[in-house]
């Protein structure tokens, strides 16, 4: 599928066959990855709504739009791997399966929350993965290091997956990175979200480049890869074919994901800079509904279903949001705990 | 016990090279550190004897290669990084302040970041402005990092070895004008104690507090002062962060009398921190104001008549050691 945009037209949109790469996965795949997308647009949903209450604080920034590509990577790529994203992390906490209630209790700032209270809404972890990371392209040379240590201890079943979005392109640790990874072989996936805006500065006005991957990758001498990351299948068959590329090559490869952010940079971003014109037809390519619409067609899901899954979700959100109201508040003695390792 | 005459950068070499046997999870990366056998020549056959695997050449590209070893920390092993000046850390400055550090707490206490970045620390001879900084007030600000600066061969050694085996990130400041010291170590292996300071001698009238190279220079003052009847005890705090507070305070309270000495810049550096705490532990004790040498607020300049001009010299410690004598 080819974007409206002139200035994302240039790219070589990787694209799979819809048909094969559905009947690959299958109906219960294929469901299960939509439950899991509409899982994190209702915790999207219902955490800005507390937000708005007041009930969480700092900066907040939604994945909402986005849900398509980060899910089809964990879903394509597997749990088990070093994977880390920026300040824009909700979902692939979720999808690496931290639990909405540790999650809404962190947001809250709760003493059970996913990082006990002390991250927010911009660092949250799991076991392998290791943020959340607050300072734009501050996970990049972070990543680049995961991929070190599989390589280092010789561990080949694994890659690391970093996560940044396209403001991190300006920055030198990507291109740093970039060069390190290349030079030394490093089992590495970068994925650049290219929801459009940089906060509020369109990509175009802040990189000399029209294609971020396509463009960055040949200097390194990688590979560069563009997927519309509004379509789940494509997506899916792209970080399949990648992983397996990078297991058996041990070198790094370079993705843009092109993407629609339906909200603003964080929360407190009106979006005054974008026309609603622009953004009604950004959230026409919503990339749940294009899953479902192929659900559908399939007939593997009707409305009924998807509307029962995400009430299912709703209430599984509006539990989590009751968990973390009731949770207990960090006991101000803890503090200063934590601070050094022992 | 027998013992070994070395120099401070064999020193260091054998504490990587022990703790690289000891653990294969430890290795060593920065610029010229393998194939060229360090700038400085710590890392001198090394490569030879570990391979390319444990013992890696970066590229020109300190905000990369800090920020991959943090990442590689992250996922279990323990690096350490060369800086071949701390200078050049500046432009790793977001790795080393907002990652490294903040890690462990932030992420409730998930990943731990064991990494020790290592080289040399403030002036050298006559490197002017940009490769003379002295790091370690701007970086003892910030929580979660360990700030260690030795001033001799068995120091250099024990605590780099107990620096690598720490699990937080450690800041290891070196000298490039002490790379050549001599002196008898054991030749057993020793760990030193992070986060303790050293009475280097006990003294009675007055508690002279430093450390790195500058301490070689208070020895020199103490002696010309022990020649005019002062007996000042010198403490060597060979770790900045933790700051072994108790140990100056002990003293502190005996002499009634503190001058502290650095080669960094005055202005928010070690001496007013140590001036403060002083206060804080040692008010009723303290019969004079704690006086400061520093290096005074100047770049530093390249002609060494200049450069001699904004270090600490013998005579400015000797002159505020009288001063807080009220000599």
């Amino acid at each position: 599928m080819v974007l409206e945009d002139q200035k994302v037209s240039k790219h070589q949109f990787y694209s799979s066959d819809d048909e094969k790469v559905s009947k690959q996965l299958g109906k219960e795949a294929l469901l299960a990855a939509l439950q899991k997308m509409v899982r994190i647009r209702n915790f999207e949903v219902r955490a800005e709504s507390a937000y708005l209450q007041g009930k969480i604080g700092g900066f907040f920034h939604s994945y909402m739009g986005q849900e398509a590509i980060q899910t089809a990577a964990v879903d394509a790529i597997g749990p088990d791997n070093w994977w880390i994203t920026s300040y824009r992390c909700h979902a692939l906490a979720l999808l690496l399966g931290a639990t909405t209630d540790e999650l809404m209790a962190e947001l809250f700032g709760r003493a059970n929350g996913n990082a006990l209270g002390r991250g927010g809404s911009m660092h949250f972890y799991t076991d392998r993965m290791l943020g959340g990371f607050g300072i734009v392209t501050g996970q990049v040379p972070t990543a680049t290091g995961a991929a070190f240590a599989l390589k280092y201890k010789e561990i080949k079943d694994q890659v690391a997956i970093c996560f940044l979005g396209d403001g991190a392109v300006a920055q030198g640790a990507f291109h740093e990175s970039l060069n390190l990874a290349s030079l030394w072989n490093l089992p590495i996936i970068y994925v650049i979200e290219n929801n459009l805006w940089g906060m509020g500065t369109a990509v175009s006005r802040a990189i000399s480049i029209d294609r971020l991957a396509e463009d960055t990758a040949p200097a390194y001498n990688m590979k560069g890869y563009t997927v519309n990351g509004m379509n789940y299948l494509d997506c899916y068959a792209l970080f399949e074919e990648l992983k397996e590329e990078v297991l058996k090559t041990s070198r790094p490869v370079l993705v843009e994901a092109v993407a629609e952010r339906f909200r603003g940079h964080s929360i407190s971003d009106p979006g005054l800079y974008r026309t609603k014109e622009a953004l009604k037809e950004g959230m026409e390519k919503d990339p749940i509904l294009r899953l479902k619409g192929i659900l559908e067609e399939k007939g593997w899901i009707d409305e009924e279903a998807y509307k029962e899954m995400d009430k299912e979700q709703k209430e599984i959100m509006i539990a989590s949001l009751k968990h973390a109201d009731e949770s207990p508040w960090p006991d101000p003695v803890t503090l200063e705990e934590d601070v050094y390792a022992p | 016990m027998s013992t070994q005459t070395i120099e401070v950068r064999e020193a260091l070499r054998q504490a990587l090279d022990e703790e690289m046997e000891r653990d294969p999870n430890v290795f060593v990366m920065g610029e010229e550190v393998a194939e060229y056998n360090g700038a400085y020549k710590v890392t001198k056959g090394m490569l030879d004897k570990w391979g390319p695997k444990r013992i890696i050449d970066t590229p020109i590209s300190e905000l990369g290669f800090a920020g991959l070893g943090i990442g590689a920390a992250l996922c279990g092993l323990r690096p350490v990084v060369e800086f071949m000046s701390f200078n050049f850390s500046f432009v790793a400055a977001d790795q080393l302040i907002s990652t490294a550090p903040k890690m462990y707490y932030m992420s409730g206490n998930r990943f731990s970041c064991p990494i020790v970045f290592r080289g040399p620390n403030g002036a050298a001879a006559q490197v002017s402005s940009q490769h003379s900084h002295c790091v370690e007030s701007i970086y003892s600000n910030i929580p979660g990092l360990i700030i260690i600066s030795p001033s001799t061969a068995y120091d250099y050694k024990g605590l780099l070895k107990s620096a690598i085996r720490n699990n937080n990130p450690v800041l290891f400041l070196e000298n490039e004008l002490s790379y050549g010291d001599k002196m008898d170590i054991p030749t057993e292996e020793y760990l030193v104690p992070i986060g303790k300071a050293k009475v280097v001698k006990e003294g009675t009238d007055l508690t002279l507090v430093t450390h790195s190279r500058m301490v070689q220079l208070c020895e020199k003052a103490v002696k010309e002062l022990a020649k005019q009847g002062i007996n000042v005890e010198l403490i060597d705090l060979r770790t900045i962060k933790p700051l072994d507070i108790a140990t100056v305070a002990q003293s502190v309270r005996k002499t009634n009398h503190c001058v502290t000495v650095e080669e960094g810049h005055i202005f928010a550096g070690i001496g007013a921190e140590l001036g403060f705490q002083i206060m804080e532990h040692c008010f009723d004790y303290l019969d004079a104001p704690v006086e400061r040498v520093a290096q005074k607020e100047t770049p530093m300049p390249y002609s060494k008549v200049l450069e001699r001009e904004t270090l600490p010299t013998v005579d400015r410690v000797i002159y505020s050691c009288k001063k807080a004598l009220n000599l």
